[in-house]
């Protein structure tokens, strides 16, 4: 039996990011865990995003389902996380199916589907804000417990469990990106992204799988959203149904390469580091910008340069752009020494 | 395969040159690292800078005056961006990245709560110098039930309960009977509803009618909303929000000139700034808040005051004069322990009694489970340009005035 | 088929007296009257309460309508520009806000330094702001015109994370307000007459700066109408917008007609900055709350449709203010989402847009 490639990477990956923590400080950790945090909902984003194309900028919806509900149903009913992310799983799912029934039926599409989801992630905002029952503005808190609980899924003492938890979630739904990419499923969406019509014309069901990708995504970064609760242990609706959180979760895979399997992690093992690079150069910059120095605002806006400079020079994300980048480097390099050698030669 | 492994190696060694820590020249003094957490960037930039600027002048000072013997105190700045989870992450920077002996911290509640929870775990103590939410200070205690946070402001329970009481006394002291409020507070975040929570708890408490309550979202344009609150016709209306909001209602209630004489901010942002007169013009006369404050007839107050306005070239706000006030109880307990350990700072923050502070506290600042026990809000009121401390009779600098300034 | 002629009436009409059942159901105390010893007719007795409540609280839907309508009207122009750079260069340009906020401080520098009127200000704003607009397309959005279209929405959110976080660092946080002397009591207008603001309709009001702005806007409103529909420029425009590459093929150079666009849709945040002002202090991501209208407004307008975005803006500003009326303490901006994916589901080309 052969493993295909994609596996191998996986578990090649796996294998880096298994040894990563033991050269990692606990602020590293702090970052890796971030990293893969990213690049798991990154990697729910791409399913619907990327590999069906439909551009979904109200993500904020899912995870604020996941993380609500799988909090709730811990404070108030003593239900482990591990269960309480899948019935949120299960409410996100539906809530997407929904919400992508209702707009696929009525043919919304392209830029304006894009803002259709953000309404509905704008909507679910404003209706927690204005729910007593789950705290409204105020916000839910998680207990401290005085140690790490599995069965709780809260690690205050150590963060190496979040990471064990996060790098499992990450590769299942790694698994689950390559299983839809390279089955059936996979070919449709990636049909009904390439041309609608044309995919509809060949008796693809297209409503039908545009509707399963949205409930996938919104399952997966629902699961996102209930470790997101557990991680920072509070939640309130301006933190997970914003629109800070629809933007960070598709950042991701639009950068690394989107409808790229790897698309996700690149963009996470690019960005995230990046993020953190523009803090400390304004926290320590060179000579020359010294009066720039702890300047607020200044790290952000490098951030903002370093996306308007990708996104102009690398048009099809990290995985796409920069092998092209490669092959010409060595092509330049191949002619350079080949005339090197004619030159010899003569 | 080997290109993604590429990638992935390049930014494994990008992230081991993180650790990498920049190594300050250091002389036979010890030096003790004081963190502080808050919003630099985002909707609340305008804040979080003001209090970074007071701690960083409060540590110059210190360190200028040697008041912590033995021991160099230097501030590490943090951007939370006003998100809580970008909040608890600096928190965890600054701790193992930065190894930082104290935090201060953060303005928002939310954000605070989650840097409390971090530093109780991490055993490292936290001074609040403005966050209301009550229940922070809980959150701030360890498994043992060791108190790591500690909080200088008085809390949203304690803003909200004054105000009631302190809006039913400076009525009746002039000859007046309250007998119905109207409330408009922001209803975005956990502070408008939490100290509208406070507020509404008390008045049932002692008998105070909320004839009509708005919660308003962040707009361009309060009119109806005020509208509302005076289509109720109250005897006093009662605001809570921060500075954008509060200004722009206030010029929405001289458009609909509305018919009350007692306008009163409830721990609101807007309406004790000297930015508010500067900005508004004679439109911010009238106008109360009962906030937190500095003790406007202690000198020293004025002095800090001074000095800051000197330095920045901008007003110090009482957040800003909060934080200053936090700066000094860290370097207080700093001198007492002696050291940078963060368990002798949590122990002599635990036995602090500091009795030289600036704010209009009747006794020291002491910590009875995180809170201060003496702490209290101010009312003041705009008056012929300036603000003023108008209540409690104690400290007031001036009588309370029930007026408009467009003659309702 | 006779009715199918009535159809529009009726709908309306059954849509005007659901709206007023609801605010009585929500409003007035109905119940009351179904109480065994309530007096006389139920109905008459909530006839009586309803006059009761109105006789109270009617003020208040007056001030919102008054309020919504003012308000829209900038709403309007700011989606005016989003709907032209929409229309013709199919972009969603997140950084339309943060170039309104750009526009702010622009009009807070000219008043506070150079003590120039911020109504005499848009001479100076409009154009600038056309020339920011020029200078961000062709340094940021036209390298990127023919990648995929989620790469320059990436680009835009770049853009505005840019803008935001320079203005903070030149002008801090603060939030610039600027007051104007006049505009207040009674009023001169430019010598002809006087005029007592604000202006009371029943008890409503309208400030004088807010009937500026109202006025301003349509004024702009009108004179791009006229640009887009009675100029060659505007017939360029229009072509580009429709059918991009036959306009290519007919002549007209259409990358041109891309930054031109974009410059002009920039100069109507300008506008709506200058016009703004003196009512909303400016700080760093103060366009952001306009940015977001502005994109629902557009949807429900129609793309590239002026017309369109000034009775978008309208019905939203409306819809902001009443809709915490209709259901009392519901979020304002509930109503203006519930609106804005209803047009999606069921007139996704927008109220005046044609059907594709």
């Amino acid at each position: 039996m052969t493993i295909s490639r994609d596996y191998q990477i996986l578990a090649g990956l796996t294998l880096v990011f298994a040894i990563l923590p033991l050269f990692a400080n606990q602020f590293q950790l702090t970052l890796l865990i971030t990293l893969l945090y990213w690049a798991y909902l990154g990697t729910a984003w791409n399913i619907m995003g990327g590999y069906a194309g439909q551009f979904s900028f109200g993500h904020s919806a899912f995870f604020g389902i996941g993380a609500y509900t799988s909090t709730v149903l811990f404070l108030n009913y003593g239900i482990s996380p591990w269960l309480g992310m899948f019935v949120g799983a299960g409410f996100a799912a539906l809530f997407g199916a929904a919400m992508g029934f209702l707009t696929f039926r009525f043919g919304v599409k392209g830029h304006f589907f894009a803002l259709a989801t953000f309404a509905f992630a704008e909507m679910s905002r404003l209706i927690a804000q204005d729910s007593d029952f789950i705290n409204s503005t105020i916000g839910l808190t998680m207990p401290i417990i005085g140690g790490d609980s599995w069965s709780q899924m809260i690690f205050e003492d150590t963060k190496l469990y979040y990471y064990i938890v996060i790098l499992g979630m990450l590769i299942v739904a790694t698994m689950i990106s390559i299983w839809i990419y390279r089955n059936k499923l996979g070919y449709y969406l990636l049909a009904i992204r390439e041309d609608e019509d044309a995919a509809a014309a060949l008796g693809v069901d297209t409503l039908r799988y545009k509707i399963i990708a949205v409930a996938i995504s919104a399952a997966i970064t629902a699961i996102g959203g209930s470790f997101f609760a557990q991680r920072f242990g509070f939640i309130d609706p301006a933190l997970v149904f914003g629109v800070s959180i629809s933007i960070a979760v598709l950042l991701r895979p639009i950068f690394g390469g989107s409808g790229a399997i790897w698309g996700p992690l690149v963009g996470a093992i690019f960005l995230t580091p990046m993020e953190e690079f523009t803090k400390i150069f304004v926290r320590n910059p060179p000579e020359f910008l010294s009066f720039m120095k702890g300047r607020a605002g200044f790290d952000v806006l490098l951030f903002g340069v370093i996306i308007i400079i990708v996104v102009i020079y690398m048009p099809d994300g990290l995985v796409g752009s920069i092998p092209q980048w490669l092959e010409r480097l060595r092509r330049r390099l191949r002619g350079q020494s080949q005339s090197a050698t004619q030159e010899a030669a003569r | 395969m080997s290109k993604i492994l590429r990638i992935v190696g390049l930014m494994a060694l990008l992230m081991m040159s993180f650790g990498v820590m920049v190594t300050t020249a250091q002389d036979d003094m010890m030096v003790v690292r004081i963190g502080g957490i808050h919003p630099l960037t985002g909707f609340l930039a305008n804040d979080g800078l003001g209090m970074d600027q007071a701690i960083q002048m409060a540590v110059d000072e210190i360190n200028e005056m040697g008041l912590v013997p033995g021991i160099t105190l230097e501030y590490v700045s943090a951007d939370s961006t006003g998100a809580a989870d970008v909040g608890q992450q600096e928190a965890e920077r600054l701790i193992t990245e930065e190894g930082i002996s104290v935090i201060i911290g953060t303005f928002q509640s939310a954000v605070t709560g989650n840097v409390a929870t971090v530093a109780a775990r991490e055993g490292v103590p936290l001074i609040i110098d403005v966050a209301a939410a009550s229940d922070i200070t809980e959150r701030g205690r360890d498994a043992d039930g060791n108190q790591w946070t500690f909080r200088i402001q008085p809390n949203a329970d304690v803003m909200g309960t004054f105000a009631a009481q302190y809006a039913v006394a400076m009525t009746s002291a002039g000859g007046g009977e309250l007998g119905s409020v109207a409330y408009l507070h922001e209803g975005v975040t956990d502070y408008g509803r939490s100290v509208y929570g406070a507020f509404e708890a008390e008045a049932a408490n002692i008998g105070l009618d909320i004839v009509e309550t708005v919660g308003y979202e962040f707009g361009a344009d309060y009119t109806t909303d005020v509208t509302i609150v005076g289509a109720s016709a109250p005897d006093a209306v009662m605001v809570t929000g921060y500075y954008g909001d509060g200004l722009t209602i206030a010029q929405n209630m001289e458009a609909i000139a509305l018919d009350v004489p007692f306008v009163m901010g409830v721990a609101q942002g807007t309406y004790d700034q000297d930015q508010f007169v500067a900005d508004a013009g004679s439109l911010a006369e009238c106008f109360f808040n009962s906030n937190y404050r500095w003790d406007n007839l202690n000198p020293h107050a004025l002095a800090v005051r001074a000095r800051y306005a000197e330095r920045f070239g901008e007003g110090m706000t009482s957040a800003d004069v909060l934080a200053w006030q936090a700066t000094y109880i860290a370097a207080d307990a700093i001198r007492r322990a002696g050291s940078g350990d963060t368990a002798a700072i949590q122990a002599a923050l635990l036995e602090t009694d500091y009795e030289y502070h600036i704010m209009p506290y009747d006794g020291s600042i002491t910590f009875v489970d995180g809170e201060t026990p003496n702490a209290i809000p101010v009312v003041m009121q705009v008056q012929d340009g300036a603000v003023k401390q108008v209540w409690p009779p104690e400290i007031a600098e001036s009588e309370p005035r029930f007026c408009t300034s467009w003659g309702g | 088929m006779e009715w199918k002629q009535y159809r529009g009436s009726l709908i309306g009409g059954l849509v005007v007296i659901s709206l007023f059942a609801i605010l009585i159901y929500n409003n007035v105390d109905w119940r009351a009257c179904l109480e065994p010893e309530a007096e006389g007719f139920v109905l008459s007795c909530v006839a009586e309460n309803t006059s009761a409540w109105y006789a109270r609280y009617g003020v208040v839907m007056r001030q919102a309508t008054v309020s919504g309508l003012l308000i829209g009207g900038v709403y309007g122009l700011v989606a005016l520009g989003l709907t032209m750079i929409f229309g013709v260069l199919e972009i969603i340009n997140f950084a339309h806000g943060a170039l309104m906020t750009v526009g702010l401080y622009i009009t807070f520098i000219l008043f506070d330094t150079f003590g120039i009127d911020p109504y005499l200000g848009l001479f100076i704003t409009v154009p600038l702001l056309f020339f920011i607009g020029l200078i961000v397309y062709r340094v940021v959005i036209h390298p990127a015109r023919d990648a995929p279209h989620h790469n320059q929405l990436l680009l835009t959110l770049g853009l505005t994370l840019l803008i935001e976080n320079l203005l903070l660092m030149v002008f801090t946080a603060t939030p610039r307000a600027i007051r104007l002397d006049y505009g207040r009591g009674e009023t001169n207008i430019l010598g002809l007459f006087v005029m007592q603001f604000p202006i009371r309709i029943w008890r409503a009001v309208i400030t004088f700066d807010k009937l500026l702005a109202f006025l301003g806007a349509l004024v702009v409103t009108a004179i791009l109408y006229t640009i887009i529909q009675k100029t060659d420029l505007g017939k360029a425009i229009r072509a580009t917008a429709q059918e991009r590459d036959g306009a290519a093929l007919v002549g007209i150079n259409t990358d041109w007609i891309n930054m031109i666009t974009f410059g002009i849709g920039t100069a109507c945040v300008g506008a709506a900055a200058a016009l703004v002002l003196p009512f909303r202090p400016a700080d760093p991501t103060a366009g952001n709350l306009f940015n977001i209208t502005a994109f629902i407004i557009v949807v429900l307008g129609g793309m590239g449709n002026a017309i369109g975005a000034l009775l978008g803006g309208l019905i939203i500003g409306l819809t902001q203010e009443l809709t915490g009326i209709f259901f009392p303490g519901s979020p304002d901006l509930i109503g203006v989402f519930v609106i804005f994916i209803l047009v999606l589901l069921f007139r996704p080309q927008g109220l005046l847009g044609q059907a594709a």
